[in-house]
């Protein structure tokens, strides 16, 4: 009897046991990380102050008067969406066309895809030899048409659509293949059906094929929004932030903040205040679209 | 069938200079790799190089130790890999086969983790590595994957499509919860579980930033870090056929691997729509 007892009371606690592991390293890793930036985002803590002092919403305070944060806001929300819309925007285009089943479609997906197996660094340096001015690749292949001598990272007024580029070549393959799993779920009888009717491709495109992926395409857009929000790499390596804080972007600004300044308090603060941007979204996934994806599944 | 050899016709006029363009900083990269100084930096532009010589290479690995990098990366790559699949297997098949209290709230705590990827909460983590007294370890630079969202997500649903009999059979023959795992799901989730490998590998093959943060001796240091290192050594332009000749070196692996076996890796990534 008492075999059973104990057994049936291992059954109870079993599940979460089988979690355990996973939620351990969820928990020091992601979870109580946001409430220690909260927390020390209300402490004055720097080379200056190396020991924590409380200062209540000071560092709040700081980071919003600073018009360096505002700039790095708009960098971010400029670099996050022109990545996203062009690579997206390209990324279904060229899915509908390798989609058509074309000879040599493996190939062109490769040719496609591979910048993605490439390290953001790597990538970075590659783009960084071509953006050089007078010796680097640009320049002479642009020469053909004139366009030689263009500023492209120093001025402030490029820089941050060079890094943009980078992006896009970066991500379109992936978006690619993303619609092209979203298109091969699309049942072909729809498509036949609007064809016998007499539709066009164009019209059969926007009036069956997209309203059908447009959830799909809403979900691809705040993951990836949230993903291009955290870009770092680019910027680390063929920027630093420069000329002006013009290619800064949020998570450099933080990198800055914490590891170069080693201004704990305001690295927090921004951490925090990421997060919970991040958070919200989060919430806005789940009320949309997240809880039919996860009935669904 | 005339509209359907026009439409291949104009897909093809999309995708090859499409294809062209995107391959052009590959090219550039090769190239370059096997150029020597005065020809990179002439005024005169060539693809091809005067002649193909390795010597930017035996530079490059003279210059830092990429055998060390990479001894690293694989270490990290293959132990975030192993501990990953230990963690995500044991909560997918709670989260697929068992009923608990709380189950869906605690799966929707999971999920929150597909969009708090570790860059964003460098900050926090780096002080708990720190007083771990971790920093400049390769095990830090694990650590915080250890849990994936993502991977629990994708086999949970593998898991789901199994059927209920092919665990009764192992059940009635006496084995418990893990028994099955081993025996049963993970076996029948093969293809899921490939795919998050390989996507898995990726990521932390090429990833970056967290390991540059947490490591700064060359007894931790991943190859995109020391790839970093070398161009930054110098405050002058870097040596461009140098560096080239690094990246190669740095990118090389995944990216064979990637020709090599491509339709599996475009499947893993089709698969995903969520990374980590």
């Amino acid at each position: 009897m008492a075999g059973t007892l104990r057994s049936r009371r291992y059954e109870k606690v079993k599940p979460y046991l089988y979690l355990l592991p996973a939620f351990f390293f969820l928990f020091v890793f992601t979870y109580y990380p946001i409430f220690r930036a909260v927390y020390i985002s209300f402490f004055n803590w720097s080379t200056d102050y190396p020991v924590k002092v409380f200062n209540g919403i000071k560092n709040y305070l700081d980071v919003l008067e600073n018009k360096v944060f505002w700039q790095v806001i708009r960098n971010t929300i400029v670099y996050s969406f022109s990545t996203i819309f062009l690579s997206m925007f390209l990324g279904l285009f060229l899915a509908v066309q390798v989609n058509k089943n074309v000879r040599g479609g493996g190939v062109f997906k490769v040719a496609l895809f591979y910048p993605m197996m490439i390290p953001g660094a790597a990538a970075a340096l590659i783009w960084l030899w071509m953006y050089v001015p007078t010796y680097g690749v640009l320049d002479h292949l642009l020469a053909g048409i004139g366009l030689r001598g263009l500023p492209w990272l120093n001025s402030t007024k490029t820089a941050l659509w060079c890094i943009v580029a980078v992006g896009v070549w970066k991500h379109v393959g992936y978006y690619m293949i993303l619609f092209l799993a979203g298109l091969n779920n699309i049942p072909g009888e729809l498509d036949d059906a609007a064809r016998v009717e007499g539709a066009g491709s164009w019209t059969r495109f926007w009036r069956v094929t997209f309203p059908l992926l447009s959830s799909y395409t809403f979900f691809i857009f705040i993951i990836n929004i949230v993903d291009s929000l955290q870009s770092i790499d680019l910027v680390y390596i063929m920027t630093r932030g420069k000329p002006d804080n013009s290619t800064n972007l949020i998570v450099y600004y933080i990198y800055q903040q914490a590891f170069r300044y080693w201004n704990m308090g305001v690295g927090s603060t921004l951490t925090s205040m990421l997060t919970v941007f991040l958070l919200i979204c989060v919430v806005v996934i789940f009320s949309t679209i997240g809880r039919r994806v996860y009935y669904e599944a | 069938m005339g509209s359907g050899t026009r439409h291949n016709i104009l897909a093809y006029v999309v995708l090859a200079p499409v294809s062209i363009l995107m391959v052009v900083p590959l090219l550039l990269l090769i190239s370059t790799a096997f150029k020597t100084l005065p020809e990179v930096m002439s005024i005169e532009f060539h693809w091809l190089p005067e002649t193909f010589r390795l010597d930017n290479f035996r530079k490059a690995m003279a210059v830092a130790p990429f055998g060390r990098y990479y001894i690293n990366t694989i270490i990290v790559v293959v132990m975030i890999l192993s501990v990953q699949i230990i963690t995500i297997s044991l909560a997918a098949y709670a989260f697929a086969r068992l009923k608990f209290r709380g189950r869906d709230i605690i799966f929707i705590f999971f999920l929150v983790q597909l969009l708090i990827p570790p860059q964003s909460i460098v900050v926090p983590n780096y002080h708990t590595i720190s007083s771990l007294r971790l920093l400049n370890t390769k095990l830090a630079i694990g650590l915080v994957y250890f849990a994936s969202a993502y991977g629990v997500f994708l086999m949970r649903q593998a898991f789901k499509a199994i059927p209920k009999e092919m665990e009764d059979s192992v059940r009635i023959d006496g084995g418990g919860g893990f028994t099955t795992i081993i025996h049963v799901f993970l076996p029948l989730a093969k293809p899921s579980l490939i795919a998050f490998a390989m996507v898995s590998i990726s990521y932390h093959w090429n990833e970056f930033f967290w390991p540059l943060i947490v490591t700064d001796t060359k007894r931790a240091r991943l190859l995109t870090v020391g790839l970093a290192l070398l161009t930054q050594a110098t405050e002058s332009s870097p040596e461009w056929s140098l560096t080239m000749a690094a990246t190669i070196i740095v990118i090389a692996p995944l990216l064979l691997s990637f020709i090599i076996f491509q339709k599996k890796f475009i499947q893993s990534f089709m698969h995903s729509g969520l990374k980590g």
